[in-house]
């Protein structure tokens, strides 16, 4: 019974119906099931779907958008629970577009993506300086910086990110990562950034891998 | 097309014989009956251009959706047709429309109609510098159009984009460009008065209009802050230079030359010659005038205030970023329609099909919607889609024109929630720019390019940006109209508003 509950909840999220999904969540909360695995199992899975897809193409931003509107109200309900039981994030993130770029549709897939795998994302907005970001990680113990950018003539201010984040000392403890139409692997080795992914899905997956490898780092 | 049945066609007053199923156009570039009238068909008889405009009375085959996106509702009811696009079904009769009072242009029919105050004695240059496009022309004081060329940009070699070519700034070919530039609109004057019969010397004035960025430029001004937030412009023009002073070589150094007022970095001179040529601002009429390029410029008018704004759609619809997009040239399809469940392409020059130009790229996604092999989504069903042996769109093709069309939709919708006006009252939807001219608006608006409810009332300028320019020329007391508007516009930043934010993502759909 619950796996079907939650393959429903999974379901209605790539279809982005968000009130149906804030429903199941809570049905599923009420018949018992544990708030890990309703998030896990039904909201995470769902957007695994999306991210797939959108990585193939098969759907496109605004399928995305709806998706992961779906999926906050799902959350919204299970937070609480999931903050009593001491369920952790993945890992925590902060996000923003570069200095003197206003772009923010393309960042704000990528936050989505992130929250989608469970990522905790702090959200820096849009012309974000390089201190912000490395003051934002230190202070919020962040173990990602991930930089966009759409400008040619801006992305320059990620190779300050990572200098930032050297004169700081952060670099053992901090992943810096890149993205934006102007921007590539090639550049991101040049600048010194950690990883560089072509679109928010890849992404997403990425911030995982490099939140396990700090952990295991650490541990 | 004929069935053989002869009936009298009465060209203003003379009386020609005619088969049923001819066409008007053709009927009447023979006869040469209107010659000396506003008539002529510079598109080809493809119903573009709107030039070969007449009044009809008579058995004639009923409009055309093309006709009912050129005319206006008020030629509409005073029987006003596209000879190209008509055909004779009976006995009718055609009479010119009027060319306009004396001292207006009759070069050009897409000059409204304005008091002649020309600038210069002898002989009057305009040019638009446009990203990817250069017009320009020659007018006498009478305001007879002389001469007109057209020409590539050679600033591409530096990117299609304003954004790369200030980045080519910035690593120190400002110079170079602006020679470039430069010599391209002196090798422009100099084909135009060979053709004019006239020494280019004998040009004494001067318009040129363009974008904030193509002024900087040829000015040789510096682009750094247009590069970055919050995109502020050194320099707005709205003056007189010298031509000596912008190293334009084929002039008198001295000849006065005038660049129009631009409104912001990324509002510019080009939107407001275009301003000028729609006349909207003349009108008690809500009305939006949209330059679908790269950058899409709008305007709103509304109750006597200006807004504008500038959007960036990407040059998917000038066919760059198309896996097989390419400009208007021959062997680019430019026209696509579905023909019993089948995709029937036209390409231009009846060339075989090499390539996907803007206007085809816009019927073709209609098409596939039609046919259902594309969904509301943008999921094509098989991709990718063939449109015309070997010409395809694929997928991400698809993601591209979603892009670029949620762009366009969704600045003009928050330029409308801005200045509080809802879509539907909007009376006058005026299309400025060479990707413009060729659209098929009832396409455009069936893929969410355009606002559903204004798509029957949709009115094609060409290239309005030259022909304000042209204006400038030919009567100089327009310049204190076009400099105030560029002062007293209401701007509306589209980056972080969040009307902006949801329109894109909801017009991205189709």
């Amino acid at each position: 019974m619950s796996t079907e509950l939650l393959n429903e909840i999974s379901e209605n999220l790539q279809r982005g119906k968000a009130k149906v999904v804030k429903q199941l969540v809570e049905q599923a909360v009420a018949e018992g099931i544990a708030p890990a695995v309703i998030l896990n199992e039904g909201l995470l899975s769902g957007m695994n779907v999306i991210g797939e897809k959108f990585k193939t193409n098969e759907v496109y931003v605004p399928e995305v958008l709806v998706a992961a509107r779906a999926m906050n109200m799902g959350v919204g309900v299970l937070k609480p629970l999931l903050a009593e039981e001491g369920v952790k994030a993945k890992g925590k993130v902060c996000i923003g577009t570069v200095q003197g770029d206003l772009h923010d549709i393309g960042k704000n897939l990528v936050k989505l993506m992130f929250e989608g795998k469970g990522l905790e994302v702090v959200d820096l907005g849009t012309d974000v300086s390089p201190d912000t970001f490395v003051q934002t990680a230190i202070e919020q113990n962040c173990q990602i910086i991930a930089c966009s950018a759409l400008l040619t003539t801006t992305m320059g201010v990620m190779e300050e990110v990572v200098k930032k984040a050297e004169a700081a000392g952060i670099r053992d403890k901090v992943r810096i990562m890149i993205g934006g139409a102007p921007v590539d692997d090639a550049y991101c080795q040049k600048i010194g950034a950690d990883a560089y992914t072509p679109d928010a899905a890849s992404a997403a997956d990425k911030a995982v891998e490099l939140c396990r490898e700090l952990a295991g780092d650490v541990a | 097309m004929t069935n053989g049945r002869t009936v009298t066609v009465s060209v203003g007053g003379k009386e020609i014989p005619a088969g049923v199923g001819e066409r008007l156009g053709a009927l009447l570039s023979e006869s040469g009956l209107l010659a000396g009238d506003s008539f002529a068909m510079p598109c080809g008889g493809h119903g573009r251009c709107g030039k070969c405009r007449v009044k009809v009375t008579g058995e004639v085959s009923p409009l055309t959706g093309r006709e009912r996106a050129v005319l206006s509702e008020a030629e509409i009811a005073e029987g006003v047709r596209l000879a190209c696009l008509t055909s004779v079904t009976g006995d009718c009769a055609v009479t010119p429309c009027e060319a306009g009072g004396q001292s207006q242009i009759r070069a050009d029919g897409s000059l409204p109609p304005f008091t002649l105050h020309p600038t210069f004695s002898r002989v009057g240059a305009a040019l638009d510098i446009g990203t990817t496009t250069l017009a320009a022309r020659l007018y006498d004081p009478a305001g007879r159009l002389l001469a007109e060329v057209t020409e590539l940009n050679p600033e591409s070699a530096w990117g299609a984009d304003v954004i790369s070519r200030m980045e080519a700034c910035l690593a120190g070919h400002a110079e170079q460009i602006a020679h470039t530039i430069r010599s391209a609109a002196d090798e422009m004057l100099s084909r135009m008065a060979a053709e004019a019969g006239i020494g280019t010397r004998e040009i004494d004035a001067m318009v040129i209009t363009g974008n904030t960025v193509m002024l900087h430029l040829l000015s040789g001004d510096d682009v750094e802050p247009m590069t970055h937030a919050p995109f502020h412009a050194n320099r707005l023009y709205g003056e007189f230079v010298k031509a000596g002073e912008i190293g334009l070589d084929a002039l008198a150094p001295e000849t006065p030359v005038y660049l129009p007022p631009c409104a912001a970095a990324f509002v510019g001179a080009d939107i407001s010659t275009a301003l000028l040529a729609s006349g909207i601002c003349r009108s008690e009429k809500t009305a939006v005038l949209v330059d679908i390029g790269t950058n899409g410029e709008m305007m709103l008018w509304h109750r006597g205030t200006l807004h504008a704004t500038s959007t960036a759609a990407g040059p998917a619809f000038e066919g760059a970023g198309i896996s097989m997009g390419m400009g208007g040239r021959a062997g680019a399809v430019d026209r696509v329609k579905v023909r019993e469940g089948e995709l029937s392409a036209h390409v231009i020059g009846d060339a075989a099909p090499v390539g996907i130009c803007g206007s085809g790229l816009v019927d073709a996604v209609a098409c596939l919607l039609e046919t259902e092999a594309l969904d509301e989504t943008g999921y094509l069903e098989d991709d990718p889609a063939m449109i015309a042996d070997p010409v395809c769109l694929t997928q991400d093709d698809i993601r591209q024109v979603q892009l670029a069309k949620s762009a366009i939709h969704a600045g003009m919708r928050t330029l409308l929630s801005a200045a509080g006006v809802d879509c539907a009252e909007v009376e006058e939807l005026y299309v400025a720019g060479g990707f413009g001219s060729y659209l098929d608006i009832l396409n455009a608006v069936a893929i969410g390019l355009l606002p559903e409810e204004l798509g029957d009332r949709v009115r094609i300028l060409g290239n309005a940006a030259l022909a304000g320019a042209s204006m400038l020329l030919l009567a100089g007391d327009l310049r204190g109209e076009c400099e105030r508007r560029a002062r007293e516009v209401e701007m509306v930043a589209l980056a972080s508003n969040p009307v902006f934010a949801s329109e894109y993502m909801e017009r991205m759909m189709f």
